[in-house]
């Protein structure tokens, strides 16, 4: 091994745990923190340095090019690497001034229940009241929470007794011969309730709200029957005279917001995204991100530019690819051989 | 610590039960071999011939031990996965029942295919490893959080569990190369400093197809392919004290076995701390919080 690649492996070896370092130190100082200490000057200075470390690699060692696996794993990192790089509020800034692309890296939009908007509000180092437009609109044509099935309703006696039950209206439950039966006779969505001297009527009230409730019928063994109400959003909720606290528990299973995509006074895109399906649209992805979790009026989506993905997502493929190709098939064939022979 | 006084307990602590036998009959083995190889000297005919026998005996049902327990924690598993209505690999108490199930057919395949041995400490590992789910964490079964309902879920952590199985024998395997060469190793199997390397060279795709599915599973969830969480920064550590293992061995070979084995033990020790540490303690909240 010549004088320069000797070096160039050392070099790349301290790079290595260096790295090692800065990650553990990043993992201790928590993620936001993390994010900037990473892309702070001086990390800069060590991405660009390992990038062409590994590029003087790739050029001075021949087995790096011999060996395509080898090959592969090394133009994995780099490509990762540089689309990291590209796609980084720096990089923004640089397609900004060199080509003329004009994206912000990311923000966020709140958009109303029927309404559209292509404002978004930016992220990061930006005043509060940054905004960026997009070139089209969004609109929200509805967001809605979906629950697993079945919702259950639990109950817990004074001693300490517990219960969990499916929501099933207007089925009785025993509680046991000391205690009598539970029958939920009504499910709200939004609750309130109005008080007219003794008189007490729960409704589900038309305007936006959210308030999930359960209208319970306890009937004790003596004979007396009681009306208590479980809620969604304050499971501690029990009243001195009550022999039972009730908790209803109903569990999301997913977010959905109907998006259209509005450009020119039409409709040019269409899709309902949801955690793990993100809208994708003229180099934006679009992610739900927040809701509103008192009305269930908007939806907060997450904007984020797509710069460099591509670039990262060539450089996952050509990395794994490269790092099965090189350590499995040499190893596995090789081992089999020689228990065949031996 | 709790006892799980449930059918999931109960088949986990069977489990446990049948690898702790096994790795004592193994250890019993041993100790025979290291008698009968002291008698030979003194050719003492019928003993031997009688401990051949008990030997053949132990043999036999320390494997016999070593398939129960596997087939029963196929059964805790499956049984784990009808309870809860998708696949297992949710929380740690899941991972571990996981990891204590597929230590058997690792085994397996390290002792069949790649010539590495180490039976006895794969028998240790997955009472180690059904240890925590038995005790520690708890078996509360949970709906999946919209996060989580994606179809990266399972491969991303599946291929994670498998890469720590390998990697844990490689830490066994650097662990009997720093305890000193054994005067008498099975030929059958290849020597500690060259399984800790091939243990590495299977099990290292396998953690970098975790990392990068995990890493592309940020990017549909949460918007980012990397997020600087303390969980993926951790992970990121591991990946690359292995990256650094090749790098040196790469540069001296095996001049520096010892070196070599440090490396191994040292990218053990820091999964160790990815899995348990970061899901555990208040220091490292962030979005793999959901995990513990």
């Amino acid at each position: 091994m010549s004088r320069f690649r000797r070096a160039l492996m050392w070099a790349g070896l301290i790079a290595i745990i260096l790295l090692i370092f800065l990650s553990i130190y990043g993992a201790f100082v928590g993620a936001e923190r993390a994010k900037d200490f990473f892309n702070s000057l001086p990390l800069s200075v060590y991405w660009l340095a390992l990038t062409v470390m590994l590029i003087a690699g790739v050029g001075s060692f021949r087995r790096l090019v011999r060996v395509p696996s080898l090959l592969l794993i090394h133009l994995g990192c780099i490509l990762v690497l540089v689309g990291a790089m590209w796609g980084s509020d720096a990089g923004h800034e640089l397609q900004r001034r060199v080509s003329g692309i004009d994206k912000f890296p990311r923000g966020n939009m709140v958009i109303y229940e029927g309404r559209s908007t292509n404002l978004v509000q930016l992220e990061d180092d930006m005043p509060i009241d940054s905004f960026g437009e997009l070139p089209f609109s969004i609109r929200l044509k509805d967001f809605r929470l979906e629950y697993y099935e079945p919702a259950y309703l639990q109950i817990q006696s004074r001693e300490e007794q517990r219960w969990k039950i499916p929501v099933k209206i207007n089925t009785e439950f025993s509680l046991g011969a000391d205690l009598g039966t539970v029958t939920i006779v009504k499910a709200f969505e939004n609750f309130k309730i109005t008080i007219d001297g003794d008189k007490r009527t729960a409704f589900d009230a038309p305007q936006p709200g959210y308030n999930p409730a359960l209208e319970v019928q306890i009937k004790h063994p003596d004979g007396t029957v009681r009306t208590q109400y479980a809620f969604k959003r304050f499971p501690g909720h029990i009243h001195t005279e009550d022999k039972f606290l009730l908790r209803y528990q109903r569990t999301i299973s997913d977010y959905v917001s109907e998006l259209q995509v509005i450009k020119n006074k039409e409709v040019v895109a269409e899709k309902s995204i949801e955690v793990n399906h993100p809208l994708h649209f003229g180099g934006y992805h679009f992610y739900q991100h927040y809701y509103d979790a008192r009305a269930g009026q908007y939806t907060l989506l997450m904007v984020v530019s797509d710069s460099g993905l591509n670039v990262v997502y060539a450089g996952f493929l050509m990395l794994c690819i490269g790092v099965f190709w090189q350590l499995w098939p040499r190893r596995l064939s090789f081992a089999g051989a020689k228990l065949k022979s031996g | 610590m709790e006892i799980k006084y449930t059918i999931q307990g109960l088949l986990i602590y069977a489990a446990m039960a049948a690898y702790v036998f096994a790795f004592v009959t193994s250890l019993l083995l041993y100790l025979l071999t290291f008698v009968t190889s002291l008698l030979r000297r003194t050719k003492a005919g019928h003993l031997l011939y009688f401990l051949g026998f008990i030997t053949t005996v132990l043999a036999l049902s320390k494997q016999l031990l070593y398939l129960f327990g596997f087939i029963i924690a196929v059964l805790a598993f499956g049984y784990r996965w009808y309870d809860v209505r998708h696949v297992p690999l949710q929380n740690l108490f899941e991972v571990f029942l996981c990891l204590g199930m597929i230590i058997y057919p690792v085994s397996l395949f390290c002792r069949r295919v790649l010539r590495v041995g180490g039976q006895c400490a794969d028998m240790l590992i997955g009472a180690i490893m059904l240890f925590p789910a038995g005790f520690v964490f708890s078996a509360q079964p949970r709906q999946l959080p919209p996060a989580l309902q994606c179809w990266v879920f399972a491969p991303h952590v599946a291929v994670y569990v498998l890469s720590y199985i390998f990697m844990a024998k490689a830490a066994f395997q650097a662990i009997y190369q720093l305890a000193g060469e054994p005067s008498y190793y099975d030929e059958k199997f290849l020597p500690p400093e060259e399984a800790t390397c091939r243990m590495i060279c299977v099990g290292f795709p396998l953690l970098t197809l975790g990392l990068v599915l995990g890493s592309y599973w940020g990017k549909l969830a949460w918007g980012d392919y990397w997020g600087w969480d303390p969980k993926e920064l951790w992970s990121l550590a591991s990946w690359l004290v292995y990256i650094g293992y090749f790098h040196f061995r790469y540069m001296f070979g095996k001049k520096h076995p010892r070196i070599n084995s440090l490396w191994a033990i040292t990218a053990m020790a820091v999964i160790v701390v990815t899995l348990l540490w970061v899901n555990l303690s208040r220091f490292f909240s962030g979005l793999h919080s959901y995990a513990t």
